[in-house]
């Protein structure tokens, strides 16, 4: 209950209105000859409404109860005695305390009530200028730093925490001045988790007493706001507490607002990266495979020139053209591998036979191939599989060129091809070197090496390019090394094909 | 072969790739005509009395795709495309527009030549019927569809014949799965390539020595298949 008069003067209340009780005794007791009672009675019923505007309703009652004695005292006949002469009296002071009670009821409720819409106006006025200055926050430091100038306009202290990512088990950042002990830091947890608000009084921690608000965004809690009194009073936090919900809300949604623009802000980042990725990826393709088309085509041609150039010359021209061959292998291997890492290769899977694409890979690696001895061993009745041929073959490829590369001539190199439950198994074998065993784990690794001899060409591409189309078709791929040689081994899933209806007979 | 006076339209817009091709046509005693833009590749052809056209698909002024379809509509000149490796869904397009073969850049001179002789050969024979093939130890009359191996004939079924046939048909010219299945299934029986790699893979299985590494059904990785004899 509040009045009007400043604090300090509130524990006085009780003796003032008394002393104002007096003072109208003092002042209306000379008048008594020239006043009617009525009138005096008129005076202490003035006092008794100012005290009640003035210090509140007790101090307004225990004034009636007063000004009744008084009146009774020093201006009723029989004076300076409390007996009354005439029976009617009674009634008059009847009608003066309650009247008296009366009035300075309302007049404390009307006080109270115009009290309370200013706290109200106040109040909606700060939440106002919150809003609008959360409005154009633009990050989480300035909306806890508008949160905190908004605290100490109504003396309390905040620290606003904001779960990292939407995880179970969240860790927080804290911004405040006010450092949560982890005892704290664990009740801020649960009011996230559970959101609901959680209070500490001062018995329960050493510290002040601490309201966790949490900051229940539209579409998830965002973390907690964590409100303590300047004072040891927690009864100030429980005033506020409907402004307070209303602030957590508020800096809910901005918090909320600041995740979606940041999102946006980096898919559009993203966007940006992979459109110029791509476009770099393509005017490289063309521009670097230009000039290598026509170092492989015009070297070809001083080679196979009639009538033949000196002994030398054609055989360098032919190192030339072998050479920008193996760049143009090179280019294209690293295009590949960037682009299968930027996801961008889309799969061009039809059902087909896998004996195709040995039979196609083995044909174009002929020269490569001229010095080892060939064995493939397909199961009978391979049935059709879902993959994409020119990245299926890419594959086989590397694998043959690999097998290649680390044997010596006339080595086997054995390709092999079954079923086994519901997985397509594919073997490519050479007898050689292997792989060094304490890099196994990372030969798929790009840019890893299978031997540490610099002379074996090549950047150690092919097995990382082998696992990504491999994988990017459901399937897994590994190496192992047995006596002798090497295997790398791939699986395909098979799915069911689709059926065929057979001829009638012919 | 009367090459000599063959007259071959270059279309690329690489003066370098140019000079290469030419070089290695002129080997062959093939007169070479040089053009950059795909306006002035169709002009040239315009002008007739051309025998081969050879058309990178990566041209500035046009795609290589409107260059063919605006050619098909009058000329029959036999087109050997040009482009990367790895844009197979671009010789597809193109093969399936009319172009009739394609060359993966880079590309050597050997076989360059090899691919221009072989069409240039077809260009001129193209009237003469030719019921008779040989290929391995494989012997077809197609006037009276017998298809023999070794002496003995086979029994082929009839879509298994009709593929033949039309491989046999189109020798050591590209066939994409498309017109394949066009000419032995006829229209409508786009969505069913498999039955095609059934059908190849159950020829392979009679026709080649080794249906695992085929020397004459050849794969053409994704884009379609050649007969090689």
């Amino acid at each position: 209950m509040k009045s009007l008069l400043p604090t300090r003067w509130r524990r006085v209340r009780y003796p003032l209105a008394a002393a104002l009780c007096i003072l109208t005794t003092l002042g209306a007791f000379p008048l008594r000859e020239f006043l009617d009672l009525a009138n005096i009675v008129m005076l202490f019923l003035l006092m008794v409404f100012g005290t009640a505007v003035w210090f509140g309703r007790g101090p307004a009652v225990m004034a009636a109860f007063l000004a009744v004695a008084l009146v009774d005292f020093f201006f009723v006949p029989p004076h300076l005695s409390f007996a009354v002469a005439d029976a009617q009296y009674l009634v008059t002071f009847a009608v003066m305390l309650a009247v008296g009670l009366i009035t300075s009821n309302l007049a404390a409720l009307l006080a109270e009530r115009s009290e309370q819409a200013q706290l109200r106006e106040h109040e909606t006025r700060i939440l106002f200028e919150l809003a609008r200055d959360l409005g154009s926050a633009l990050t989480l430091g300035q909306v806890a730093d508008i949160t905190q100038h908004f605290r100490e306009s109504i003396d309390l202290d905040a620290t606003l925490l904001v779960a990292d990512g939407l995880a179970a088990k969240p860790s927080f950042q804290e911004f405040g001045h006010h450092r949560l002990t982890e005892l704290e830091q664990n009740i801020a947890r649960s009011a996230y988790l559970s959101n609901t608000i959680a209070e500490t009084d001062s018995l329960a921690s050493k510290d002040a007493a601490i309201a966790f608000l949490p900051l229940n965004a539209p579409t998830h809690v965002r973390g907690v706001l964590a409100v303590m009194p300047r004072t040891d009073d927690i009864s100030s936090v429980r005033l506020h507490r409907p402004l307070l919900e209303s602030v957590a809300l508020l800096v809910a949604i901005i918090i909320e607002r600041l995740h979606y623009a940041d999102a946006a802000r980096h898919s559009e980042l993203q966007v940006a990266a992979e459109r110029l990725r791509t476009s770099i990826l393509s005017s490289l393709s063309h521009d670097l495979r230009t000039p290598l088309t026509s170092l492989v085509g015009l070297a070809d041609v001083l080679v196979q020139r009639q009538p033949a150039l000196p002994e030398d010359a054609v055989e360098t021209a032919g190192i030339i053209r072998d050479q920008a061959h193996a760049m143009h292998h090179l280019l294209s291997n690293l295009l590949d591998m960037a682009r299968l890492q930027a996801g961008q290769i889309t799969l061009n899977k039809a059902w087909q036979p896998f004996d195709e694409i040995v039979g196609s890979s083995t044909r174009l690696l002929k020269t490569l191939l001229a010095n080892r001895t060939l064995e493939i061993d397909l199961a009978r009745d391979l049935p059709l599989v879902h993959f994409d041929a020119v990245l299926l073959e890419r594959v086989v490829c590397n694998l043959l060129e690999n097998a290649a590369k680390y044997s010596e001539d006339g080595a086997r190199i054995e390709v092999q091809a079954h079923t086994r439950a519901a997985w397509l198994e594919v073997a490519v074998c050479n007898d050689g070197c292997g792989f060094p065993e304490e890099r196994m784990k990372q030969v798929f690794e790009p840019f890893v090496r299978g031997t540490r001899e610099p002379a074996v060409a090549g950047t150690g591409m092919g097995l990382a390019i082998c696992k990504s189309i491999v994988e990017a078709h459901g399937g897994m791929i590994g190496a192992e090394n047995r006596p002798g040689g090497a295997c790398v081994r791939f699986t395909l899933p098979l799915g069911t094909p689709p059926s065929m209806e057979e001829e009638g007979r012919p | 072969m009367s090459e000599a006076k063959a007259r071959v339209i270059i279309v690329e817009d690489e003066p370098k790739i140019r000079r290469f091709v030419c070089d290695a046509l002129h080997r062959e005693g093939c007169a070479c005509i040089e053009t950059g833009t795909a306006r002035q590749g169709l002009d040239a052809a315009a002008r007739g009395n051309v025998d081969l056209v050879i058309l990178d698909l990566g041209l500035p002024d046009m795609s290589g795709l409107e260059f063919i379809r605006d050619l098909r509509t009058w000329s029959p000149v036999p087109i050997l495309i040009l482009s990367a490796r790895s844009a197979e869904q671009d010789k597809v397009a193109a093969l399936d527009a009319g172009a009739d073969d394609y060359l993966s850049k880079p590309v050597g001179v050997g076989e360059l030549l090899a691919r221009v002789r072989a069409l240039l050969r077809r260009h001129w024979q193209s009237h003469e019927a030719k019921p008779q093939h040989k290929f391995g130890d494989v012997e077809v009359d197609l006037s009276r569809r017998i298809v023999s191996r070794g002496g003995v004939e086979l029994h082929l079924t009839q879509i298994e014949y009709r593929l033949l046939a039309v491989m046999l048909a189109n020798s050591g010219k590209v066939m994409t799965h498309r017109r394949l299945m066009q000419e032995v299934w006829g229209p409508g029986h786009g969505e069913q390539g498999h039955y095609l790699r059934i059908y190849v893979g159950r020829l392979r299985q009679k026709l080649e020595m080794d249906p695992a590494l085929p020397q004459h059904l050849l794969t053409e990785t994704g884009i379609g298949y050649r007969f090689q004899s």
